[in-house]
C-alpha cells in the first residue's frame, strides 16, 4: 500500500532523511521508535505535504503521493500538535475538518457522530473543545484524522502529555482500526505504547531505520544477551582502553561515550570483572544498570542510547 | 470553492461564538464618534457667545467718558459686551465671583488729557479666572484706544476748542468764537465724509461652500466628519484581527493540518483574504447603520460610500496579510498591528484634522488608507463620485496583494 524509496532531506548541514526507506501493508501497524532527532517528525511531514525539497519517491495505493492530489482524501494525519479549533465544539470541529475532504455532506455528519462514538465523546459532542482535558483533546485530535476513513492513517507521538488511562484508550483506538484494514503509522519514543499495539516495528535514528521486524524478532537481535548500562563522570577512551582484553570473552562494547557506555553481557560473571578494571583505572562511576532482552535493550544495542536521550 | 466556503463559514461561526473582540471595536468608534461630536457641536443659537460682562468704572465722568460707554451702548457691541457702570470695588467682587470678565477703568481728567493730546491711560483689568473673554475686551479696548488716538490727531484743533469749551463755564464762552471752530469742524467731517463714505477699503465676507451644503454646522454633520475617521481606523483594527488568525493558525499547527486535506494553499489564501475583506465590511455597514440611526450621519449616495468601504476594507485585508507572511508570531503581530494602525490614523487624519498638522504630517497621510478613505468620504458627503481615493486604494491594495500572495504561498508550506 505504501512504499517509500530513498527519502532524504536535509536542513542545512543537518540529515533529517538519509536514503530512508519503507514498505507498508493494508491493515498494516507499523511502530516507528526513535529518540527525538531521528526524522520521525520530518518523515510525517513529507508524507502529509508540508514539508518539501526533499528527494525520493513515496507511492502510495500504487500511485506517487505528491503527484495525485485525490490520494489527499485515502490519507489520514494526527499530527503532534492538538490541531483544531478551541471555540468550537467537538460536532462543529469534525464537520469543519472532514469538511475538507470530500466526504458527501448527508454522509458526513453520521460519520462525525461515529467516530465521536469511538473515541467516548458523544457526551460532550456540543461542548466547547477548551473545556475538554488533555486526553479527550487527543482523542479529538485522532478522531479528525479518522474521519474521512483513510487508507492510510499517520500518527506524529499522539500520546504525548496525556494520562495513562487516555493512552490506553487512544492505543487501543490504534490497534482497532489497524484490524479494520487501514495502515497505521505511528511514531513514539515510547517503548511500551509499540510493544502491544504495533504489528511491526521500526527502530529509526539518524533519518535511516537500523532495525525492523515484530518485537520477537527484534529482541532475538540481541540474543540472550544483557545489556549493561554504565554511566559516570569518565571518558570513553580510558573506559574502552580497560575493557579492551575482556571483549569477546563473555562481553562486548556497544557504545563508548564519554559518561555512558553499553555492554552486551551474555556471562555475567563478567560484570564484576569489568567493573574491577575500571575501579583500578580510577573511573568515575555513578551507575550500573543491566537489562534483560527487551525492545529497550534492542535499541540501546542499536543505536546505543537510550530512548530518552 | 466548497471549501473556500467552509473555511469562510467557520471562520464567522468561530467570531460570532467570540465576538467580544469585534463588538468592541465597533463599540468603541461609535463612542468616541458621539463623545467628540457631542463637545465640538455649536449650541441651537449658532454658535455665537454670549455678550461678554464688563464693569465700566467711570472716575472722569466727562464727555470722552461717555463716549466711550456710549460706543459700548452701540447695537453691535451690545451683542458683544453686556457693561455695567459700578465703582472699582464692586468691579473686583463681579470679576471674584465671576460675574465679570474685565473692569475698564477711566482715570479722572481722562477727557481733558486727551483732548489736550496729553498721553493718557485706560487700564483694563481682567479676570484671571477666565481664559479668551478678558483677552477679547483687552483687544477692543486697544482698537477703542487706537481709533481714539487717531481721531483726536486729526481734529487737533477742534479737540482744543472742545477742550476749552469744556474747561470754562459755557457762559463764559463769546459764541462769536465759537462759529469759526464749527465752521473748521464742518468741513472736516464733509471731507472724510468723502473719504469714509463710501468706505475705500471694507472687509468681504465670503462663505465658501459646495453646492447644496449648508453655512453652518450641525450635530449630524459633525458626526457626518468625525465617523469615517473612527470608522477606517478601527476597521483596521478589526481586518487585522480576523486576518491574524493566519499567524495563529501557523503557529499552532492548524494551517499544516489543513494542508494535508486535499485543499489547496491558493484557496485557503483566498478564504483568508476573503474572510478579513467580509467581515471589514460588514462591520463598516454596522458602523454606517448606527451612524444613521443614532448620529443621523449623512453619507451622501450609499452606493458610492459602500464602494470606497468595499476598496479600502480590500486594501486594509491585502496590507494585513502581507505584513502576517512576514512577521514570525502572534507577539510580532500584536505589537506592530497597533502602533502601524495608530499611526496610520494619526497622520492618515482619523484623530486630527489634516488641515491642522503639519505640512509634512499631511506628506506621510499620503501613504495611508485613512486619509484616502476620508478623503473620499468626503466627496461622497459632497454628492460627487470618489473617483481618485478609489484608484488610489484599489491600484495600491492591488500591488500589497501581489506581494501578500507569494509571500503567504511561502508560509503556508515550508
Amino acid at each position: 500500500m505504501l512504499e517509500i524509496k530513498n527519502l532524504t532531506k536535509s536542513y542545512g548541514d543537518v540529515l533529517a532523511l538519509d536514503r530512508f526507506s519503507l514498505e507498508l501493508k493494508k491493515g498494516e501497524v507499523l511502530g516507528l521508535l526513535g529518540p527525538n532527532g531521528a526524522g520521525k517528525t520530518t518523515l510525517i511531514s513529507i508524507l502529509a505535504g508540508t514539508l518539501r525539497d526533499f528527494s525520493g519517491s513515496v507511492s502510495f495505493l500504487g500511485r506517487d503521493l505528491f503527484a495525485d492530489r485525490s490520494l489527499k482524501n485515502r490519507l489520514g494525519i494526527v499530527p503532534q500538535d492538538m490541531a483544531f479549533y478551541e471555540e468550537l465544539n467537538a460536532m462543529d470541529n469534525l464537520l469543519f475538518w472532514g469538511g475538507l475532504y470530500d466526504v458527501p455532506r448527508a454522509e458526513l455528519k453520521k460519520r462525525a457522530a461515529d467516530i465521536l462514538e469511538r473515541v467516548e465523546l458523544t457526551g460532550r459532542a456540543k461542548e466547547p473543545v477548551k473545556n475538554f482535558s488533555g486526553g479527550m483533546k487527543r482523542r479529538l485530535n485522532a478522531a479528525i484524522g479518522l474521519l474521512h476513513r483513510p487508507d492510510l492513517l499517520l500518527l506524529d507521538e499522539p500520546t504525548v502529555g496525556i494520562d495513562v488511562q487516555a493512552k490506553v484508550s487512544l492505543l487501543d483506538l490504534i490497534r482497532k482500526v489497524g484490524a479494520e484494514g487501514t495502515g497505521v503509522v505511528f511514531t513514539t519514543h515510547q517503548l511500551a505504547e509499540v510493544e502491544g499495539t504495533c504489528s511491526r516495528i521500526a527502530i529509526m535514528d539518524c533519518g535511516r531505520i537500523l532495525a525492523q521486524g515484530t518485537l520477537e524478532e527484534l529482541v532475538r537481535l540481541v540474543g540472550e544477551k544483557n545489556i549493561v548500562e554504565i554511566s559516570g563522570a569518565f571518558a570513553a577512551a580510558p573506559l574502552t582502553e580497560a575493557l579492551r582484553d575482556l571483549a569477546g570473552n563473555g562481553l562486548e562494547l556497544l557504545s563508548a561515550a564519554d559518561g555512558l557506555a553499553v555492554l552486551a553481557v551474555s556471562d555475567t560473571g563478567q560484570i564484576p570483572k569489568a567493573m574491577d578494571r575500571l575501579f583500578r583505572r580510577k573511573l568515575d562511576v555513578t551507575d550500573l544498570k543491566i537489562k534483560s532482552p527487551s525492545l529497550e535493550t534492542v535499541f540501546l544495542k542499536l543505536t546505543g542510547r537510550s530512548l530518552r536521550d | 470553492m466548497r471549501r473556500l466556503g467552509l473555511i469562510l463559514w467557520n471562520d464567522v461561526r468561530r467570531h460570532l461564538r467570540a465576538p467580544l473582540a469585534i463588538i468592541i471595536y465597533i463599540l468603541i468608534p461609535i463612542a468616541m464618534t458621539g463623545l467628540i461630536g457631542l463637545i465640538f457641536t455649536p449650541e441651537k443659537t449658532g454658535g455665537e457667545l454670549p455678550p461678554i460682562p464688563v464693569v465700566l468704572v467711570d472716575h472722569d465722568k466727562n464727555l470722552a467718558s461717555r463716549l466711550l460707554m456710549g460706543a459700548f451702548d452701540a447695537d453691535q457691541m451690545k451683542k458683544m459686551f453686556q457693561v455695567t457702570a459700578a465703582d472699582e470695588a464692586e468691579g473686583r467682587r463681579r470679576m471674584a465671583k465671576g460675574k465679570a470678565s474685565a473692569m475698564v477703568v477711566i482715570p479722572e481728567r481722562f477727557t481733558l488729557d486727551f483732548l489736550e493730546l496729553k498721553p493718557v491711560a485706560l487700564e483694563v483689568v481682567k479676570n484671571p479666572a477666565q481664559q479668551f473673554l478678558p483677552d477679547v475686551v483687552e483687544e477692543f479696548m486697544a482698537t477703542m484706544a487706537v481709533m481714539l488716538s487717531a481721531a483726536v490727531q486729526a481734529f487737533e484743533p477742534e479737540a482744543r476748542g472742545i477742550r476749552a469749551l469744556l474747561g470754562a463755564p459755557v457762559e463764559a464762552v463769546p459764541w462769536e468764537t465759537l462759529g469759526p471752530e464749527f465752521g473748521k469742524a464742518q468741513r472736516k467731517v464733509v471731507a472724510a465724509r468723502a473719504y469714509l463714505n463710501p468706505l475705500l477699503l471694507r472687509l468681504a465676507e465670503e462663505k465658501t461652500k459646495a453646492a447644496g451644503a449648508k453655512t453652518s454646522l450641525s450635530r449630524s454633520d459633525i458626526f457626518s466628519i468625525i465617523l469615517p475617521g473612527m470608522a477606517i481606523m478601527f476597521l483596521l483594527f478589526i481586518v487585522q484581527t480576523v486576518m491574524r488568525d493566519m499567524i495563529a493558525e501557523r503557529e499552532d499547527g492548524k494551517l499544516r493540518r489543513m494542508l494535508t486535506t486535499p485543499l489547496r494553499p491558493g484557496e485557503l489564501i483566498g478564504a483568508r483574504l476573503l474572510g478579513g475583506w467580509l467581515m471589514g465590511v460588514v462591520i463598516l455597514l454596522i458602523m454606517a447603520g448606527f451612524g444613521t440611526l443614532v448620529f443621523r450621519v449623512r453619507w451622501g449616495p450609499f452606493g458610492y460610500f459602500l464602494l470606497l468601504g468595499a476598496v479600502a476594507t480590500f486594501w486594509t485585508a491585502a496590507f494585513f496579510a502581507l505584513m502576517n507572511a512576514l512577521i514570525r508570531n502572534r507577539n510580532q503581530a500584536g505589537s506592530l498591528s497597533a502602533p502601524i494602525i495608530l499611526a496610520f490614523s494619526i497622520f492618515g487624519g482619523s484623530m486630527l484634522n489634516p488641515e491642522a498638522m503639519p505640512q509634512a504630517f499631511r506628506t506621510v497621510g499620503v501613504l495611508t488608507p485613512n486619509r484616502w478613505f476620508i478623503d473620499g468620504a468626503a466627496l461622497v458627503r459632497d454628492g460627487r463620485f470618489p473617483a481618485f481615493p478609489l484608484l488610489v486604494l484599489a491600484a495600491s491594495g492591488l500591488v500589497l496583494l501581489a506581494l501578500a500572495v507569494p509571500a503567504l504561498r511561502r508560509r503556508a508550506t515550508v
